[in-house]
């Protein structure tokens, strides 16, 4: 999960908890506000609006009901039915940091609400020092398949830090969750506990460095299951694994309805026509999202119709590599006014939200990818959207009817002449897989999910107790 | 053609019928399969579950696709392994044909291994992304809808999530082994009315939403509704 909303506030229970993540959520605010940046000359100059230089103080979670025009109230009864045979079971997730990021922004909305459900959730952050937190970076790069030589040195930082977590949390619920391989080693604690303990992963396993991998496999072994996010990351193992698809919030920032006033003001801000088509691919200026592909599709497409290409993303100002990558997709872009570069900060959720919303098209052309949360984001707004075939897209966009799945520039230039020609077609795909979000990759499917984990495993484990 | 309803007669039903639901959670098998030969190896290994889970529940995972998606097993052979007519075959597989799951995993298995044996090449073609096999657990769950009557059941029936109506009308069938649905079953066992309760069955699940299937089902209660005065 890599999309991040840094409005989200942990629970008040994390407040007296040391994290490297809330160390570091200064540094997000303190980077210095990027510039809008656009080919179009008249506008090269453009800064953000001052309303975007700040991040806005966090919404408060909703409730269970704010959902229930959206998901309708059978689906909020048959939450409240599921949750009835766990009343009072209490369930403790720990992860590695508590602010910024895709696991703690799902943390902070899915914990408030299994607690309002009455199965009390507790949420605890491990904490570590640097070499901790640069040992787990490695680990992590080196999952998703990057060089990496394992170090005695290395695994003894891992282990040292788990040890110390594990002596300072107390694991006195009926469910422990483990988030990613961080804390991966607080399973040492299970004979201690009568608990459940299930390890879920946020990575793409599929490909992982084989020194990393067997190191971590022991620990990954002793619990009673494992969560992935795609049937395609898992791994063969001797336990339980089942599917939980990464999920959005319908009530977020970056997800809830907008006036249209506000879409046409921030298109103003950002100099975007809305008399004509406009085709828009959210992402970090990473080439493993392909903007220059986008741009080299866009242009082939504009010699048959008319649009707008618009590229918002972030990662620029304080990354090297994002700054590089946003050099080559303005060099690719030329001097096209119909190319609209936006780089923008972390806490634009409302104004990417906008953007999309204003779309006709959207676009995730990645060449690698983990499930692809802005792809969800899309479907959820109900926009025509054409995607990479890679990683947990495949997951949302079934081919020509929740989407449409491309495999080159060239395949997507056609899909964008098609989408824009057909708009029907266009409409039906759209609807489709908005139903296709709903029914799969909203928060409350996410809890629905959890509680039935939690019942199958409970069940499981009386059926164990049980004489005979 | 769909059977005419008849009027119905004024009885009240001896049993009311309790609208449940079911919810799933998606577990990730050992089995997995890169092109046909593995598939059908895998097919005719995987548990019970797994058929189950790519036939039957796929459904409600999809239930607000009109056409063009009827199982995982098509979509694969399509989407992945570019078999067009193999994809064709595996669709035209209906579910509703099947009491058990055993049938169903043979008929699959039939028409992959026909296939194979006709298109030889095509077996060991690597497709463009694996075959995953899952299944799910299963919990049922009450709704807080029980009909005492037809107008309750309709009542109940437009109120109802859309894995309710899958539970009661297509998933049924493993259930009561009989080649019938839980509202078919209690609207002519419980209220007297057969023909409607056929019509219901006749109802085609692969060219319409589950939303659709539900204003269908719906339809033909009302109708008999209309036609005679409404049970106490």
């Amino acid at each position: 999960m890599k999309s991040k909303d840094e409005r989200a506030t942990a629970p008040s229970s994390l407040a007296s908890s040391q994290t490297r993540a809330q160390e570091a959520e200064p540094e997000a605010v303190a980077s210095p506000a990027p510039a809008v940046r656009t080919a179009r000359t008249r506008r090269s100059d453009r800064q953000l609006p001052a309303s975007l230089l700040t991040p806005p103080a966090p919404p408060p979670p909703p409730h269970l009901d704010d959902y229930q025009s959206i998901i309708g109230q059978a689906q909020v009864d048959a939450l409240r039915f599921l949750a009835r045979d766990l009343k009072g079971k209490t369930l403790k997730m720990v992860n590695s940091t508590a602010v910024g990021g895709g696991v703690a922004e799902m943390l902070n909305r899915l914990v408030p609400l299994l607690s309002e459900l009455e199965v009390p959730t507790h949420w605890d952050v491990i904490t570590g020092g640097n070499d901790f937190f640069e040992v787990t970076k490695a680990f992590h790069n080196a999952l998703h398949g990057s060089p990496y030589k394992l170090t005695k040195a290395a695994q003894e930082i891992f282990l040292m830090y788990n040890e110390q977590n594990r002596e300072r949390l107390q694991f006195g619920e009926e469910l422990v969750v483990i988030h990613d391989p961080q804390p991966v080693g607080l399973i040492r604690s299970r004979d201690k506990t009568p608990a459940s303990w299930v390890w879920r992963c946020h990575i793409d396993l599929s490909n992982p460095n084989g020194q990393v991998w067997e190191f971590l496999r022991p620990f990954v072994e002793q619990y009673d299951a494992a969560i992935f996010s795609s049937q395609s990351f898992a791994r063969q193992l001797p336990i339980l694994q089942y599917l939980f698809y990464p999920c959005i919030d319908p009530l977020s920032e970056k997800n809830k309805e907008l006036p249209e006033s506000q879409v046409q003001k921030v298109c103003e801000e950002f100099g975007i026509d809305r008399s004509r088509p406009i085709v828009t691919q959210v992402s970090r200026f990473d080439r493993l999202k392909d903007p220059v592909g986008v741009v080299q599709a866009y242009k082939l497409a504009k010699k048959y119709v008319d649009c707008q290409l618009v590229l918002a993303g972030g990662g620029a100002s304080d990354d090297p590599e994002g700054a590089a990558v946003l050099q080559e997709v303005k060099e690719a872009a030329g001097n096209d006014p119909d190319i609209i570069i936006l780089d923008l900060p972390p806490w634009c959720a409302l104004e990417i939200n906008a953007i999309q919303r204003a779309s006709t098209i959207v676009v995730q052309k990645s060449l690698k990818e983990g499930f692809g949360l802005t792809v969800t984001e899309a479907l959820w707004k109900g926009k025509p959207t054409i995607a990479g075939a890679v990683g947990g897209i495949p997951n949302q966009i079934i081919h020509r009817l929740t989407g449409v799945l491309v495999h080159s520039v060239e395949g997507c230039a056609f899909q964008i002449r098609y989408l824009l020609t057909h708009p029907e077609f266009a409409r039906s795909i759209g609807v489709s897989g908005r139903e296709h979000v709903k029914e799969n990759f909203l928060i409350t499917t996410n809890v629905k999910r959890w509680l039935l984990l939690f019942r199958i495993l409970n069940e499981a484990k009386s059926r164990r107790k049980a004489p005979g | 053609m769909m059977p005419t309803p008849e009027k119905p007669p004024a009885r009240k039903p001896d049993k009311p019928f309790y609208f449940n639901t079911s919810e799933h959670l998606l577990r990730i098998e050992r089995q997995r399969a890169t092109n046909l030969c593995e598939f059908l190896q895998a097919l005719q290994t995987c548990p019970d579950d797994s058929i189950f889970q790519h036939t039957f529940r796929t459904l409600q995972e999809h239930h607000f696709i009109r056409h063009g998606f009827s199982n995982d097993f098509a979509h694969w052979s399509l989407s992945a392994c570019h078999e067009p007519v193999l994809g064709e075959q595996l669709a035209s597989v209906d579910v509703r044909e099947f009491t058990a799951i055993d049938g169903l995993r043979g008929r699959i298995v039939e028409i992959v291994d026909e296939f194979l044996q006709s298109h030889p090449r095509s077996g060991s073609r690597p497709g463009h992304e694996p075959f995953y096999f899952c299944a799910a657990d299963i919990v049922v769950l009450p709704t807080s809808f029980v009909a005492n009557s037809l107008t309750g059941f309709l009542d109940g029936l437009n109120q109802v999530s859309v894995h309710s109506i899958h539970h009661h009308f297509i998933e049924a069938r493993l259930r009561l082994h009989r080649m019938s649905n839980d509202f078919s079953q209690w609207l002519e066992e419980e209220v007297g009315l057969p023909q409607a309760a056929e019509a219901i069955e006749h109802i085609d699940i692969y060219t319409t939403t589950m939303e659709g299937v539900r204003l269908q089902i719906a339809r033909i209660v009302e109708q008999v509704l209309d036609l005679g005065p409404r049970p106490q």
